[in-house]
């Protein structure tokens, strides 16, 4: 229960950035929709595939650990690590593709951008800033659970850890379930 | 539901006399057989949880790609799909088909919470 | 090793600096928090009689401007941030909420101590803005953008003192919920908890779910500052309003997590000293969470004069004056509860009675300022000033002040002197209304907030406020000090149950052993305050 809680507040963190989005999104629809086309689709449906497809592999450590099966706990939480470093490794491409346009704040071509526009990459920033943050959580969270069950202090019988893990890793993946249609699918 | 900051409990042995380190044990392991009813969700049950959603990918991507003439109506569809992969996740991946029905009815309430919030703030911006 | 022994009380279990602050023991961790809460309760009592002296004549008497609006922000920040959004839930929650329910501890005691230590270091970086750079913030506590973005003065400090503070207050509420579902004694259904508990649990929801607002807003106030281009900034498409909605969507939910377990602790208050049942004990609990509930959605009346669209305005005072409904239901069923009691004159009683009254001041100027007409003449005057006060510290903080006299009993095992504190609470609580009411005539008569000079028409008000604080820090001084002294020559033998009261804290001894109960705790056959069947509690 109490990591349920944990992700209420996670929710409502993000759900403030969600809220700016949506004013200003309301505001400055033509701009957002102008933005929106320097954002790669074919990039972000890949990364939406690789979260969904770790958030199965985590939801399956759980079952292994269920069963009894350590080995296969640790190999399905291993795979859920590479699948958030191949997510990280794609979105650092975006990022600097970016960045290397001059496309961040206090950079050139940013500064030069019509105002609705600045908004959204301002806002683009931010949220895949942070959530890419809560990735990098996770997946030290993810990391502890392989080591502990590796140590044997997470058994059948003892998993809260990895099940909490798994609550974390879902809620990083749901965050992006909205990202990427908001940012990436506008058109 | 492991306690967080778990270097502290180098200080626990030093302030609590063994009882209640028992006692407080006891806590966690309280948390954690009523928390689930040590029902085992089966690998081929993840599997096909996963093509749902990857089914649901791909027909947001598409009407996003081949529909842009309806650019009001997509919106809306994408967030609706996109909310429908979010309850897939949280009724499948995160247990919740077989938790206990208060966290549901949290997770259902919290949810409301937010919306209305978001909405009131937008029906302020709509109406100047 | 001594095993469950009963001879131990938590003050004996262990002993030394390092044990005090790195335990887990949730009645000492409610201590830490309340040597802290007082200590910056007095910082901020000190800012308080800075501006009331210069506010006693018109020009200037002591201070800058700018110096005034630093001391009004501070004064701010540390009443709100570092005393009463912590004060009742950190301290006798902690204390007492895992005792009322029958059980040793709450569910994360680990976390209960992180929550200290992460309030701890929020309260440092708070008062570290005294001593570097161009001083505290004097941007007010709202940190309003733009002037929050623009200002030379230690703004990121304060916010990120703000967002880690935040922290502490979400780990608490977590820690509670957990505590309220899982922990309940056997016997204890949800609807056989002490009210107290009922308050706390409206209460850690809103400390949950509201507090991550206001920390991506302060984010998003330092990434202005530190990068440059905002998220507030017209001139890139955006709105400063949207920063006080952000703001505001925290912070009005935030003075429920102030008001309500002020609200549980008149409904332990009154019982006991009018030795009957609560009046409406269903009304009282479903109310805290009507309250927590409908308080979500009626932020905007903190911005009717700001620029929000009318229909907002609209619907924003409308909810205002639906959350009034709950309110008024506790006041009622607590008048009901003393009418034909056995009414027991003691400390404890007369600040319920204050909080009664001072509440009822700040909740009909509240619903003053709720009603959009009117609030166009007061907002931003010191009616506010006046009424904010009177909810806030007449309310809450006289609450505290009562709970600190009805349980210092048990907590420390030793009584004060009864006579001073009645004079200190008499003293105190004239100071407080020649405090306050005159701000709100001053506020009525159009003087404006936050100004550290005014015009000379407000003189009068002004005069008698200043004065009011002096007598009201007289009677804080007399009162703290009556309990400053009983902990050290304060009459011992106070027995288990000194007020007669019937929750499961007065069947503890007193002070409590480690592990809080060295007998099953016995609960009251037909609810928590079933005085028809009191239990008997032999020493």
């Amino acid at each position: 229960m109490g990591m349920w809680l944990f992700l209420f507040t996670e929710l409502l963190l993000f759900g403030g950035l969600f809220i700016v989005y949506l004013i200003y999104r309301v505001l400055n629809a033509d701009a957002f929709l102008s933005a929106s086309y320097e954002l790669d689709v074919t990039m972000g449906t890949i990364n939406t595939v690789v979260l969904l497809v770790s958030s199965m592999t985590i939801a399956m450590s759980i079952t292994a650990i269920q069963k009894g099966d350590s080995k296969k706990s640790i190999q399905l939480l291993g795979t859920t690590l590479l699948l958030s470093l191949m997510f990280m490794v794609i979105k650092y491409f975006e990022w600097s593709a970016k960045i290397s346009h001059g496309l961040f704040p206090g950079l050139d071509l940013y500064k030069s951008l019509p105002p609705g526009e600045a908004l959204y990459f301002f806002l683009y920033f931010i949220m895949t800033g942070l959530h890419a943050l809560h990735i990098i959580i996770g997946a030290v969270i993810i990391a502890v659970t392989m080591y502990r069950t590796r140590k044997g202090l997470v058994t059948a019988d003892k998993y809260t850890l990895t099940e909490n893990a798994g609550l974390y890793w879902h809620l990083v993946d749901l965050i992006w379930i909205y990202l990427f249609p908001l940012f990436y699918l506008i058109h | 539901m492991a306690p967080r900051g778990s270097y502290l409990d180098l200080f626990v042995s030093l302030v609590l006399p063994n009882t209640l380190k028992t006692m407080a044990h006891k806590h966690t392991n309280d948390d954690h057989s009523e928390n689930h009813e040590h029902h085992i969700v089966s690998y081929r049950e993840h599997f096909s949880t996963l093509i749902a959603l990857l089914f649901l990918t791909v027909v947001t991507v598409a009407i996003s790609v081949f529909g842009a003439s309806l650019a009001s109506l997509s919106v809306f569809t994408a967030m609706l799909i996109a909310t429908v992969k979010v309850v897939v996740v949280a009724y499948y991946f995160m247990h919740l088909k077989y938790d206990k029905k208060i966290y549901g009815w949290l997770v259902i309430i919290v949810s409301i919470l937010f919306v209305a919030v978001s909405v009131l703030t937008a029906i302020e911006y709509l109406n100047r | 090793m001594a095993s469950l022994s009963t001879n131990v009380n938590y003050f004996q279990a262990k002993s030394g600096i390092f044990s005090w602050i790195f335990s887990v023991d949730h009645k000492r961790i409610g201590l830490l928090y309340l040597y802290s809460l007082i200590t910056f309760f007095l910082v901020g009592v000190t800012l308080g009689l800075l501006m009331r002296y210069e506010l006693l004549n018109p020009g200037k008497d002591l201070l800058e401007a700018k110096t005034y609006n630093q001391i009004f922000t501070l004064h701010g920040v540390i009443m709100i941030f570092l005393f009463i959004i912590p004060s009742i839930p950190a301290v006798f929650g902690n204390f007492f909420l895992p005792i009322m329910l029958g059980t040793d501890d709450v569910s994360f005691p680990k976390l209960n101590l992180l929550s200290w230590w992460v309030y701890i270091i929020g309260a440092i970086m708070a008062l570290s803005t005294l001593v570097f750079g161009d001083g505290p913030a004097d941007t007010g506590w709202t940190f309003y953008a733009p002037y929050s973005v623009k200002t030379g003065t230690n703004v990121t400090m304060s916010v990120l003192a703000a967002f880690v503070l935040g922290f502490s207050s979400i780990l608490t509420g977590l820690n509670f919920i957990v505590t309220i579902h899982r922990l309940r004694t056997p016997g204890m259904t949800f609807l056989k908890m002490p009210l107290f508990a009922w308050s706390l649990y409206a209460t850690s929801w809103i400390q949950l779910l509201a507090t991550p607002i206001i920390g991506i807003t302060l984010l998003m106030i330092i990434a202005e500052r530190t990068l440059g281009v905002g998220l507030f900034d017209p001139s890139i498409g955006g709105d400063p309003i949207l920063y006080q909605h952000l703001f505001w969507i925290y912070s009005h939910p935030a003075v429920y997590i102030m008001a309500l377990p002020a609200f549980g602790i008149i409904s332990e208050l009154l019982p006991t000293f009018s030795q009957r049942t609560i009046f409406g004990y269903k009304a009282i609990a479903y109310s805290s969470l009507a309250i927590a509930f409908v308080g979500y959605f009626i932020w905007g009346h903190h911005m009717f004069t700001s620029g929000m669209s009318g229909t907002a305005r609209f619907i924003f005072s409308m909810l205002t004056f639906l959350v009034a409904i709950p309110t008024a239901i506790k006041v009622f069923n607590w008048v009901a509860t003393l009418y034909k009691g056995s009414i027991n004159v003691q400390p404890p009683l007369l600040y319920a009675l204050a909080f009664i009254f001072q509440f009822m001041i700040g909740g009909f100027t509240g619903l003053i300022l709720g009603a959009l007409a009117t609030d166009i003449h007061l907002h931003d005057t010191y009616f506010v000033v006046g009424h904010f006060h009177y909810v806030m510290f007449g309310g809450t903080g006289f609450a505290f002040f009562g709970a600190l006299h009805y349980w210092f009993p048990k907590i420390w095992g030793r009584m004060y002197n009864i006579k001073i504190a009645n004079i200190a609470f008499t003293i105190f609580f004239i100071g407080f209304n020649l405090l306050y009411f005159p701000m709100l005539i001053a506020g009525l008569m159009g003087m404006p907030r936050r100004y550290y000079d005014y015009l000379p028409e407000f003189h009068l008000p002004n005069m008698i406020s200043t004065y009011g604080s002096w007598v009201l820090a007289v009677g804080l001084i007399l009162m703290l000090g009556n309990l400053a002294f009983a902990l050290f020559r304060g009459r011992k033998e106070v027995g288990r149950n000194p007020w007669g009261g019937i929750t499961l804290e007065w069947q503890t001894q007193s002070p409590p052993v480690v592990q809080n109960f060295d007998r099953m705790p016995e609960l009251p056959k037909n609810g928590p305050y079933d005085y028809d069947n009191k239990p008997t509690i032999n020493d």
